[in-house]
């Protein structure tokens, strides 16, 4: 064992340690392919290997002509790869109808019938036509796919060794899945959530859920981000093994049935802030809400204070330039208050503080990464990915500004900073 | 319910692999020049080079950098290649020396710099929470301040595992020299984490430390 020892400030170092290694992510079959193409380009090495390369590509164009006059004309899509590390498990291919993979693996429908991605092993994705999707990772250990908006209905095959792991972000929510048959839907306008799980069992996290939310086959889990409400229900069971009925459509409302298992309500707390320093702020009383704090005890009101206050003090604090108050505040909303939307809220908070502190862009930009990754379609996701976009270009140049700049276009073409991105796409800052 | 797929709507053909070759016989194929062997050597050692790196320096796009200087130094230099069943010795002595020289540059870049650089830690990992990503982003910055050859000695022991004697080989120094390298690395960094209540009160939030 390499642990660095005892002592406070060597077990810390060991955690550090620890959390290092583990976060480190393997590069993917994507990547390894991306770096052996960079690698082609360079020099001799690039000679040898595009010698080996038309090799291989003249005796696979032989085999493939064969192959090809069999094969179904279907538009497709087919990535293969492999874990170079040992005793590597198959690849995972795939093939796509109704639409392709482009820049950033978004899924662009190319009709009107939805999309369609089949897994070699048996696995389906299948999108309803209109929805936002983004592909964000395949390979031999299985697949991410985000539902920005919209409904997909999932029939994933379970592995042998269960070795595979299918993860679908929806919304802010992370749906984990074994073998299983189910929907999801996410309405970004609404930022209603809902799952119908008709075989199998998942697993969901994200905001208001409580933490990890476990379903079993049949239940129904509905989650209303602005009221702040958890529905699980059993709906009837001629409708929990309807496998036929298509994709729901995003939950408007709460569903007819009679909820069985949990309903969190919004804390009351919350509203409860709303009366007392939300009202202040909104007066422009900033010098009130602070010195009330003070008055309080700054400790004692960041643990005992209720949500909505703490981000009330927040932007009192930040308006006044004290931003350590302003920091520690949204701090303790999120670690007291960490399955409430107003969390996201938080973190996006947490990045204005930071770009007006003397801390630096790079934290500051950490947290807008933190809201765009839970809350791809939040309030705030068009200025927090606006934001990053400026940072970037301050911290690395206008070539590191570009790919935000383009993401940002293509996901808000008439947001705030659209101008700005432009012109980073051309190239003029 | 129906899960099997009785019909694939496309076949996907492969050439030959010669991903079953040992590493000898892929040693000896690139030390021959053969043109599969460096298209092989790169997907079979490409994710553990990419992997240290990316544990040493906390940087996912450097690690990239680093994993093509490691290989085009490797394949320019594959004729020297005196054992081929130590191939994998071969690569990873390069990877030690190219984040070695990196280490050195950023060194000496943060001393002639008026600003230090910003830490900016992407392992492309998927760490779900910011607490985590900062505390991170804390280390690294600590790691920065350590001498090169500290930084590396840590890196090979504790990111990487290694056993003293392993570090001792790799970096062609005497085992009594990687301890004492190893214990003022540990000693500083503890240290210097100890003096940062923020490090430590993230870790006690997160009940890593008890």
């Amino acid at each position: 064992m390499t642990t660095p020892g005892g002592g406070k400030g060597l077990r810390t170092l060991a955690a550090l340690t620890e959390l290092a290694r583990a976060s480190a992510r393997p590069p993917t079959p994507v990547e390894l392919d991306g770096g052996l193409d960079a690698l082609r380009a360079r020099g001799d090495v690039g000679k040898a290997l595009r010698r080996a390369s038309r090799r291989s590509l003249f005796r696979l164009s032989l085999v493939g002509a064969l192959a090809a006059a069999s094969a179904v004309a279907v538009v497709s899509v087919v990535r293969s790869g492999r874990q170079p590390w040992r005793a590597a498990p198959p690849a995972l291919t795939y093939s796509i109808e109704g639409g392709s993979v482009v820049d950033g693996g978004y899924l662009r429908e190319s009709g009107g019938g939805g999309i369609k991605l089949s897994f070699v092993e048996g696995t389906e994705f299948i999108l309803t036509p209109g929805t936002r999707s983004r592909l964000r990772a395949v390979d031999a250990s299985g697949a991410r796919i985000a539902i920005e908006h919209g409904t997909a209905s999932f029939q994933v095959t379970p592995a042998p060794a269960g070795d595979r792991r299918w993860q679908v972000d929806v919304g802010p929510f992370l749906v984990t899945v074994k073998g299983t048959v189910f929907t999801v839907s996410w309405d970004a306008a609404t930022e209603k959530f809902e799952l119908k799980l008709r075989h199998g069992r998942v697993t969901v996290t994200g905001p208001v859920t409580g933490g990890e939310i476990a379903l079993r086959a049949g239940q129904r889990l509905l989650v209303d981000l602005p009221q702040g409400e958890t529905v699980i229900s059993e709906p009837k069971p001629e409708e929990a093994l309807d496998v036929s009925a298509g994709p729901a459509a995003p939950a408007a409302e709460p569903p007819p049935e009679r909820p069985s298992v949990a309903r969190a309500g919004k804390p009351a707390a919350a509203s409860a802030g709303e009366r007392r320093w939300g009202v202040a702020l909104a007066a422009g009383q900033l010098d009130r809400i602070l010195a009330e704090a003070e008055r309080a005890g700054l400790k004692a009101t960041l643990e005992r204070a209720p949500g909505d206050d703490l981000l009330a003090l927040a932007d009192a604090a930040r308006y006044r330039r004290r931003m350590d108050l302003a920091r520690d505040a949204l701090l303790a909303a999120r670690r007291r208050f960490p399955d409430s939307p107003r969390s996201l809220d938080a973190a996006f908070r947490l990045g204005r503080v930071e770009e007006a502190s003397d801390r630096g862009l790079a934290p500051a930009i950490e947290w807008y990464d933190e809201y765009l990754t839970r809350a791809p379609t939040g309030t705030y996701a068009s200025e927090a990915l606006g934001r990053k976009m400026t940072l970037m270009s301050k911290l690395g140049g206008a070539s590191r500004a570009r790919p935000i700049a383009e993401e940002y276009l293509r996901r808000f073409p008439a947001g705030t900073y659209a101008g700005p991105a432009r012109a980073f796409v051309r190239g003029a800052p | 319910m129906s899960t099997r797929r009785t019909h694939l709507p496309v076949s996907l053909v492969v050439a030959p692999d010669r991903g079953d070759s040992s590493d000898g016989e892929l040693g000896r194929a690139l030390r021959a020049g053969s043109p599969w062997a460096t298209a092989e050597t790169w997907q079979r050692f490409a994710p553990g080079v990419i992997m240290f790196a990316k544990r040493a320096l906390g940087s996912e796009s450097e690690a990239q950098d680093i994993a093509q200087e490691v290989f085009l130094r490797v394949f320019a230099k594959a004729r020297t290649l005196r054992d081929p069943e130590r191939l994998r010795s071969f690569v990873f002595s390069f990877a030690i020396r190219v984040l070695k020289t990196e280490l050195r540059a950023r060194k000496a870049r943060a001393w002639l710099s008026f600003h230090r650089p910003e830490t900016l830690v992407d392992l492309g990992g998927e760490l779900t929470d910011m607490e985590s990503r900062q505390a991170l982003r804390r280390f690294y910055a600590l790691l920065d301040r350590l001498a090169p050859r500290h930084r590396l000695v840590f890196a090979l022991r504790h990111l990487e595992s290694m056993t003293l004697e392993e570090v001792a080989a790799h970096l062609e120094i005497s085992l009594s020299t990687v301890k004492r390298l190893q214990e003022r690395a540990t000693s500083k960094l503890s240290r210097w984490i100890e003096a940062d209540p923020g490090l430590a009160g993230f870790l006690d939030d997160k009940g890593f430390v008890r």
